[in-house]
């Protein structure tokens, strides 16, 4: 038993990089669909949207890069859906220099095409990136014009239809930043308490424990987090509205949903992976004692 | 071979080649790594020079100088920054600088303290008028978990058995928190090896093999 302990415990780590290889693949080639069970802090996000009379102004920010893509893209492309099956007329924009605006240009892209009816300009904007995340915010609560003088196609401000009426970030109803990083949380600590806009957050997985405190204060009326909570957002508007449930059926994209096949799989094989270490360990330890 | 699909076989052998790594070292890592870091920062400089400085700085200024000539003075900041590669002239870099952080330290202070700290303070403060089980338990623990921790990392005195017990107990609620952490971490991390899986199974191997 101890010799045995003793070589799971010298074990090549590139077997355990196999296993999670294998943990992940093999339920994105078998689907299991598994059940996703929905949570507080998303259900609060996504009734608080829901509750919004149509023609409401929301900011969508794409404060993300690739590197948080699985976990983020849903979140935004959920937003997106829900704001077009309500008619809120949606502002995007990025104060993340590495990719917001990419990622941001193919969401619009992906969400647009679903919708035929939505026009740009009207339904949707996209107002680019802009440098200096916190000082963005403070021209942000003056005027739109301030930090964003045009939109990403060199429209001045002024012309553009959706942004008739809304001066500051004051006037529109809420604030999703989908986030990786720090960015996410200044709308909560730099802007929101000077305009007073409400802020759901779409952090990543990592960052998510650190807006639990924020939530809890409530400094925002909904947090989704990580993968699992755009999982939960999609059940959410797949029950609600039977066409987004349609999509995301027959959609042969990523969706959040179904990486939560594989999420599943791999914690119950880390779990294991944890058992067993500590049994070796705990094994090695006493007979060590013994042999002493 | 059409763009699309030479863009896909293109990110699939960069994905593998930077997965290549957990096998051990190799220069198709080490290429891949550089690609990465060169390209990050070409899109970096690409997307602050048309989405930030073109629209806010120079258009304003060959269009409208009249009413924008005030812009003169951050633009001119942001070339002194620059000024620290001079041999003799670094030093005037350190102005630029300056009026930067002491910009941002001034804009960050009072919000930082009306949206962190008193929203904090005041979600740890609250009634105990109200009789609701649950809302007194959680502000407990919650009170309970703060005060704890903050003795444990108070080094200004000596711990006498009573804060030392107390500080024990804030070791426990930290544990709690970085496990937490800990979780949280493991299920954002493989969120990214699925987004690459996907791809690579889905997006590559599947159309390869005509599945579709």
């Amino acid at each position: 038993m101890a010799g045995l302990a003793q070589k799971l415990l010298g074990l090549d780590r590139r077997w355990l990089f196999l296993l999670v290889f294998l943990g992940v693949a093999t339920p994105i080639i078998l689907p299991i669909g598994l059940p996703v069970t929905t949570t507080g802090p998303t259900r609060s996000a996504y009734e608080f949207v829901e509750a919004l009379p149509p023609g409401s102004v929301v900011l969508l920010s794409f404060d993300y890069g690739p590197s948080s893509g699985p976990e983020n893209d849903p979140m935004a492309e959920g937003f997106l859906r829900q704001c077009f099956v309500k008619k809120l007329p949606v502002i995007v924009c990025t104060l993340f220099a590495n990719g917001g605006l990419t990622l941001a240009n193919n969401a619009l892209a992906r969400v647009t095409a679903e919708f035929p009816g939505l026009r740009y300009g009207v339904d949707y904007v996209n107002l680019g990136y802009k440098d200096g995340s916190a000082a963005v915010m403070r021209g942000l609560d003056q005027d739109f014009a301030g930090p964003f003088p045009a939109d990403t196609r060199g429209t001045p401000i002024a012309q553009i239809p959706i942004m008739r009426g809304i001066q500051s970030v004051r006037d529109v109803k809420v604030v999703y930043s989908v986030a990786t990083g720090v960015t996410g949380e200044y709308w909560i600590t730099q802007m929101h308490p000077q305009s007073g806009t409400p802020v759901i957050s779409g952090p990543t997985a990592v960052g998510a424990p650190k807006y639990y405190a924020y939530l809890n204060a409530g400094q925002l009326v909904g947090m989704v987090a990580g993968m699992k909570g755009a999982a939960e957002y999609e059940k959410l508007l797949a029950a609600d509205h039977p066409e987004l449930a349609q999509l995301y059926r027959s959609t042969r994209g990523f969706t959040a949903t179904k990486g939560m096949d594989a999420q599943t799989v791999i914690h119950f094989v880390i779990i294991l992976f944890i058992l067993i270490g500590n049994i070796a360990y705990l094994v090695t330890k006493r007979s060590g004692s013994i042999h002493a | 071979m059409h763009v699309p699909v030479l863009g896909t076989w293109i990110a699939a052998l960069l994905t593998i080649f930077a997965l290549s790594f957990l096998y051990k070292d190799n220069p198709l890592f080490r290429f891949t790594e550089s690609l990465f870091a060169g390209v990050s920062l070409g899109y970096y400089i690409g997307t602050t020079l048309n989405q930030t400085f073109v629209p806010n700085l120079i258009m304003p200024l060959t269009h409208d100088f009249a009413n924008n000539w005030d812009l003169l003075v951050p633009g001119l900041l942001g070339v002194l920054l620059y000024m620290r590669y001079l041999p003799k002239g670094g030093w005037i870099a350190r102005y630029a600088l300056a009026i930067f952080v002491a910009y941002y330290i001034g804009l960050d202070f009072t919000r930082r303290l009306h949206g962190e700290v008193l929203p904090q303070l005041a979600r740890l403060i609250v009634p105990l008028s109200k009789f609701d089980s649950h809302t007194i338990l959680y502000s407990l623990v919650f009170a309970v978990g703060v005060l704890s921790v903050l003795v444990y990392f108070f080094f200004s005195k000596e711990q006498d058995p009573v804060t030392k017990r107390v500080a024990r107990l804030g070791i426990y609620f930290l544990m709690v928190s970085f496990g937490a952490a800990f979780g949280f971490t493991v299920m954002g991390r493989v969120a990214l090896l699925i987004g690459r899986l996907n791809f690579l199974i889905l997006d590559w191997i599947y159309p390869l093999i005509g599945i579709r």
